[in-house]
């Protein structure tokens, strides 16, 4: 599903040059509930980047569903994530002035869908992450376990193969950083998104059923977990 | 779209405080400008008035080589039979008056001022019959009483009689030169004083009946200008231009010359374009502090979201409607901030224009072109607060365009780190 061939992927700091990924290559199965762990540094956020096709890279190649999404201009690039592609942020990265209901909702009205299918998917995924009865919630008033299940609901409410989460339990407790990988593994075993997730949290990496271990902008390890 | 409208005005709310100062700066831009433009457009029309109602007349007649030389006052330049002249006039349908002007002496006397004095002084000599059809000192008068025909009597100024000292009852004597050059001198009582609205007459006018000027000063007859009184709505040009060919027609032994008061009053007319480019530079600055203000506002509502917005992007939001979210919020400032701009506009104008501002203390004794003598008031204008609204929703809308530009040319990673 996910082709990863060859990538280079390098930054300017100032006047040094930082090789973030240095030649990766990697293929990720529709299903698959992988995280990309390693040190900082190490390129886990610059691959997903890439991956969710919101940085550019300088050498090789990335194809999704046989689309090469690395050759696709801005335009394309948008209107491939805005219907193949959620994403999960550290800081959940909600709307302030939005109801955890219209934080979801909002999604859905980037993409042709009648406005009362939009509040009947809104309000099921809501109670699939547990927040029903919160739909009027601003993210002001909901904890950060809450914010970041409205998150992963906004992620998956227009039904992505893919869902990518950068650090997704980085700033919540460890009680609440396993109830939301718990959450994400039960949507991907129910609709069987694909979940990529990146992470250097020990307990996060035990929940994945692939692990890609990354050093210095390379892979170290790549193994497949029952 | 819908959505994009919706979030637009709840981002309004986000920055309560923020979004009213900003709106208040608009406001105030918008009010200022209604009130600046009602003032100038009243102080224009009450000017243009007063200059037609005591100065110049619609229109005026002269002897063709009068204008050239009127500085001197010459009265040998003059319009003969010049009561034969109005009466053609008045045959023709205008309303008509003779006046005849010249400059000499005021001489003082110390047994009524307290000492004695003398002032360079421009004396008016009018038609007691004809003159407050075609002027408007009917209702000016506020002591003694007007003139009568033939008697040795003359009306001032209200601040000529105060600079001077005189009252009703004083004698002055005016020392002048008759039509030929001999020297003639006029003791003259002051049968009344009149405050005439406009200042720059009401700071000189002297007043006395034609026939008695006519005869000291050996006029037979003559007149130095003939005025005619128009309708305010009058084109003047076209009606001078009327007018000059009716006095075309008559047999008279001189060149005869109609002005209407744009021709005479063309230093007004270029000191009041003057006026309002300059007024107009002071309330474009007006509008470009609003525009900074709203513009800085905007950069800062979108540097705060750069990382929502790098969130939008990710998930697939156009930078089309990325741009028109802040562009409609941009506006939506521009909006509340142009009702309640008109709102207070409207208020000031109602305070302008009923009340006005009492610029008295300093009209007395300073000329600042306009010919009102010291209330200011206002007009309304419904071009101009029209104007004002849209401009200021306008330009709020437009000031957003640049830095939603720069902050959609940052890449999406960028913006997902920004702190």
């Amino acid at each position: 599903m996910i082709k990863i061939d060859n990538v280079v992927k390098n930054y300017e700091n100032g006047e040094t040059e930082v090789k973030a990924l240095r030649g990766v290559s990697l293929n990720i199965e529709k299903g698959e509930f992988t995280s990309i762990a390693g040190p900082s540094g190490s390129g886990k956020t610059t691959l997903l980047n890439l991956i969710g096709c919101i940085d550019r890279l300088d050498q090789g190649e990335i194809t999704i569903k046989n689309e090469a999404v690395s050759k696709m201009n801005k335009v394309e690039k948008t209107k491939f994530r805005r219907k193949n592609l959620g994403f999960v942020f550290q800081t959940y990265n909600l709307i302030p002035v939005l109801s955890a209901y219209e934080n979801v909702a909002f999604v859905l009205s980037l993409l042709d869908v009648s406005e009362a299918e939009v509040k009947q998917r809104t309000m099921d995924i809501l109670k699939e992450v547990g927040l029903e009865g919160m739909e009027n919630r601003k993210p002001s008033k909901l904890s950060g376990g809450q914010q970041q299940r409205v998150a992963i609901a906004r992620a998956l409410v227009k039904k992505p193969e893919i869902v990518l989460a950068d650090e997704p339990t980085a700033n919540l407790d460890s009680g609440t950083g396993e109830e939301i990988l718990k959450l994400m593994k039960e949507m991907n075993e129910k609709h069987g998104t694909t979940f990529i997730f990146s992470t250097h949290d020990k307990m996060v990496m035990d929940y994945a059923n692939r692990l890609v271990m990354l050093h210095d902008g390379q892979i170290q390890s790549d193994e497949s977990r029952s | 779209m819908k959505f994009v409208i919706s979030l637009a005005f709840k981002n309004l709310t986000r920055y309560k405080r923020r979004t009213l100062i900003t709106a208040g700066a608009i406001a105030f831009g918008i009010m200022m400008f209604i009130m600046v433009d009602s003032m100038l457009g009243g102080a224009e029309y009450e000017s243009v008035r007063n200059l037609k109602w005591y100065e110049t007349a619609s229109v005026r007649i002269y002897n063709e080589g009068y204008w050239e030389e009127r500085h001197q006052t010459p009265l040998d330049i003059n319009i003969p039979e010049g009561a034969s002249v109005v009466k053609k006039l008045e045959e023709s349908g205008y309303t008509a008056s003779a006046r005849t002007v010249f400059s000499g002496d005021m001489i003082l006397n110390a047994e009524d001022f307290g000492e004695d004095g003398n002032l360079s002084v421009q004396v008016t000599a009018i038609d007691t019959a004809k003159d407050y059809d075609v002027f408007h000192y009917g209702d000016t008068l506020v002591d003694g009483r007007f003139l009568e025909p033939n008697e040795e009597a003359v009306l001032l100024g209200s601040w000529l009689a105060e600079d001077i000292g005189a009252e009703v009852g004083y004698w002055i004597t005016i020392i002048t030169r008759g039509n030929g050059g001999f020297y003639e001198a006029m003791d003259l009582e002051i049968a009344g004083i009149v405050n005439c609205p406009n200042p720059n007459v009401n700071r000189t006018l002297i007043m006395m009946p034609i026939e008695t000027a006519d005869y000291y000063l050996a006029m037979e007859g003559a007149a130095t200008e003939i005025n005619i009184k128009l309708p305010d709505n009058a084109d003047v040009e076209a009606e001078a231009a009327e007018i000059q060919k009716t006095i075309n027609s008559f047999d008279s032994s001189v060149k005869l010359r109609a002005l209407d008061w744009k021709y005479m009053a063309s230093d007004y007319l270029a000191m009041v374009e003057a006026k309002r480019g300059g007024t107009g530079i002071v309330l474009f600055l007006i509008f470009i502090i609003a525009a900074v203000g709203i513009s800085n506002t905007m950069l800062m509502a979108i540097y705060e979201r750069i990382r929502e917005l790098g969130m939008m992007r990710s998930l697939g939001m156009s930078d089309g409607k990325i741009r028109a979210s802040f562009v409609i919020e941009a506006a939506g400032i521009g909006l509340i901030g142009s009702i309640l701009g008109v709102i207070l506009g409207i208020l000031a104008n109602l305070y302008v224009i009923y009340i006005g501002f009492d610029l008295g203390f300093f009209m007395r004794d300073m000329d600042i072109g306009f010919r009102i003598q010291s209330v200011m008031r206002g007009i309304w204008n419904i071009d101009t607060i029209a104007g004002a609204f849209f401009a200021g929703t306008l330009i709020s809308t437009l000031v957003a365009f640049i830095p939603t530009g720069r902050a959609l040319k940052m890449d999406i990673p960028s913006c997902l780190r920004h702190q």
